[in-house]
């Protein structure tokens, strides 16, 4: 079966963006399509798939045939991924899979959000939109609440504590302190990180990823074709993905995620390695529990030691056996939903061929991961890249 | 029911009589009774139902333009034009009699509560009732059809197992419908989120009362569910705590008041 190479990458700042829709996503795909070594034209692009929760109602229907107009994909097959905050991990595997099958030979995944040009009344009123509305919302719950729910039952069976939150807080914000593209380049000291402003107990503002605007776009490539448009391709090794009940009330624990596990392991099995291969991962902190709860799902940690990882910094750039958020994560690199999928991906391609910031760079790194949560866990894809084909 | 007894009930002030039962909110502004943060005629009127359920079997009721039919029959009670019981709201005061004839009045002490905190409080519901959805919403279609379960713990049984909320599965995978579920659980997780972490429906009153809170329940008979804490609620949450559930507003929009199953701590 073909292998299939991410070839091309490129993202927007991410922030608050003074361009709209149009203007992110032109700017994200040609930053891509200029990260291509060969001789490449955005014509020659097969397939199109565009992660978005379409965040304030702007642009929900035909997002991508909008987007992918104006970077001169014309006339091709295109769509809206969604899957929540997940969207364009998955259609990040969607690319993948179109190639895999032998339908396409080259393929974008991207991911786009607009977040900061509403209200902050209407903007809550999308925040909670990827939980179970019915039951959870009418409960009080946005994903605030949701993770801080989680955060104190994994508190209660394992002994974890918010400190280990705040390590994982001011870990992210350190390595997101040089990346041109994060949203919050700030450091934060332990004492902020812990004192900060109570948004839902035990969760405090340094513990939530801020609201962001920003795109994100990759180009994937079959093997034939990657070794003629690419001097240095980065081979996806293993794509896996999984789902689990919408509602936290509906799952038997609420101290890990389901979906993630599965999505590990499929991932792991495809690409013939384990969770100690991994040289360095992005994983979806939306909350810093998220980053603790995934060190364990995606097998770093011990169950019911993502506390003490990140209490002994064995996720920090280059002290341990990997580096966990070396883009600052979602919490200071920021998290524009649908963006954010992709955009991991472009932190991988770019740290796996060296080309971040000298201080930021991962030493030594041949396999990466990443990982992107819809929601409270509802959904999953993680994928992983290597510099060679293994 | 041969003599009076008295009770402090779901946060309320119960007395059940010969004649019937009255129920007022503990709530009080210069001795007059008014309606905690979270209550109306509607909570007051399921409230004192319950408490005179567990005394008699209560057959059809007569209600009044003040009492959200909805619930009443949500939470399993029969309405009629001419039923046995008859629900009383008194004019000037959050009091309720529940009686076979006349109105019913009991004295009793409240709480004394704050006056701006309580024109706060009303004015927000007010300004609510004329809310509209910007983004995520519970239709009031979706609202109806899941109110048994929201309201009266409405269940589904599969096998041993019982099933709450309600879910449409499908094969040998389809639950038959349960009795509703007892009203009590334990606390494995809580929250209380600030008025900017909470859902815009709660934003005109989540700053008034310093946030809300939720908790994550087991409850006794095995599902597990999501609840807000009674917005009058004093006692804090903790894992391993006992809670019970009573009726309050959850919030308005469109015109509609939506209520729900909220939890006291027990």
């Amino acid at each position: 079966m073909v292998d299939v190479a991410v070839i091309g990458a490129g993202q927007t700042k991410y922030g608050n963006h003074a361009l709209g829709l149009k203007g992110m996503w032109a700017e994200s795909a040609e930053n891509a399509f200029a990260s291509i070594d060969g001789d490449f034209d955005p014509s020659m692009v097969d397939e199109a798939f565009i992660g978005s929760i379409a965040f304030g109602g702007g642009q929900i229907g035909n997002t991508a045939a909008l987007l992918t107009e104006h970077t001169g994909m014309d006339n091709i097959p295109v769509r809206r991924v969604e899957n929540a905050c997940a969207s364009s991990g998955f259609a990040f595997r969607d690319a993948w899979m179109a190639i895999k099958s032998g339908q396409a030979d080259i393929v974008v995944a991207g991911g786009i959000e607009k977040m900061n040009d509403l209200s902050p009344e209407r903007k809550r009123f999308w925040l909670g939109v990827s939980g179970d509305t019915e039951w959870e919302r009418l409960a009080g719950l946005t994903f605030p609440g949701t993770y801080a729910l989680m955060a104190r039952r994994h508190f209660h069976e394992y002994g974890s504590v918010h400190d280990d939150l705040v390590n994982i807080s001011v870990k992210n914000h350190l390595h997101g302190l040089d990346n041109e593209y994060a949203h919050l380049r700030k450091d934060v000291s332990f004492d902020k990180a812990q004192n900060g402003f109570m948004v839902a107990d035990p969760l405090t503002l340094y513990d939530c990823c801020p609201t962001s605007d920003g795109a994100s776009t990759v180009i994937l490539a079959a093997d034939h074709v990657a070794k003629k448009l690419s001097e240095d391709p980065i081979w996806v090794l293993g794509s896996g993905a999984g789902s689990d009940h919408l509602a936290l009330h509906d799952r038997p624990s609420i101290t890990q995620l389901i979906a993630s596990q599965r999505a590990a392991r499929n991932a792991y099995d495809q690409a013939g390695i384990s969770a100690s291969d991994i040289d360095l991962a992005e994983v979806h902190d939306c909350f810093t529990i998220a980053e603790l709860m995934a060190t364990e799902d995606l097998g770093f940690a011990a169950r019911g030691e993502g506390g003490l990882f990140a209490r002994e910094g064995r996720g920090r750039r280059n002290e341990g056996q990997v580096t966990i958020n070396p883009s600052g994560g979602l919490k200071s690199k920021g998290h524009p939903l649908g963006a954010t999928g992709t955009g991991q991906v472009v932190e991988v391609f770019k740290q796996l061929r060296g080309e971040v910031e000298s201080s930021r760079q991962v030493r030594d790194a041949t396999t990466a991961l990443t990982h992107n949560v819809g929601g409270s866990g509802a959904t999953c894809a993680v994928h992983v890249f290597g510099r060679d084909l293994k | 029911m041969s003599s009076n007894q008295c009770v402090n009930w779901q946060g309320n002030l119960a007395c059940i009589q010969p004649g019937g039962l009255v129920i007022k909110s503990r709530h009080t502004i210069d001795g007059r009774h008014v309606f905690g943060p979270d209550s109306d005629f509607t909570t007051l009127a399921v409230s004192g139902l319950s408490l005179l359920s567990e005394e008699i079997q209560i057959t059809s009721i007569t209600s009044n333009e003040n009492i959200d039919l909805l619930v009443l029959q949500a939470c399993g009670y029969s309405i009629i034009e001419d039923g046995e019981w008859t629900i009383h709201c008194a004019n000037d005061s959050a009091c309720i009699s529940i009686t076979k004839g006349d109105e019913m009045d009991w004295e009793v002490t409240g709480n004394e509560t704050d006056r701006e905190t309580y024109n706060l409080m009303e004015s927000a519901w007010q300004e609510e009732m004329t809310a509209v959805s910007q983004g995520a919403f519970v239709s009031e279609q979706a609202y109806r059809s899941g109110a048994a379960s929201r309201m009266n713990f409405s269940s589904q049984r599969l096998g041993d197992i019982r099933i709450w909320p309600p879910r449409e599965m499908i094969g040998d995978q389809r639950p038959v419908d349960a009795p509703p579920l007892g009203q009590s659980g334990i606390i494995e997780s809580w929250t209380k989120l600030s008025a900017g972490g909470a859902p815009s429906e709660f934003s005109l009153r989540a700053p008034i009362l310093g946030g809300i809170g939720t908790v994550f329940v087991k409850l006794n008979e095995g599902p597990r569910g999501v609840f807000l804490i009674a917005d009058d609620e004093t006692s804090s949450p903790a894992i391993g705590k006992e809670v019970s559930f009573t009726l309050r507003r959850i919030y308005a929009q469109d015109g509609l008041i939506r209520y729900g199953l909220k939890a006291l701590i027990c």
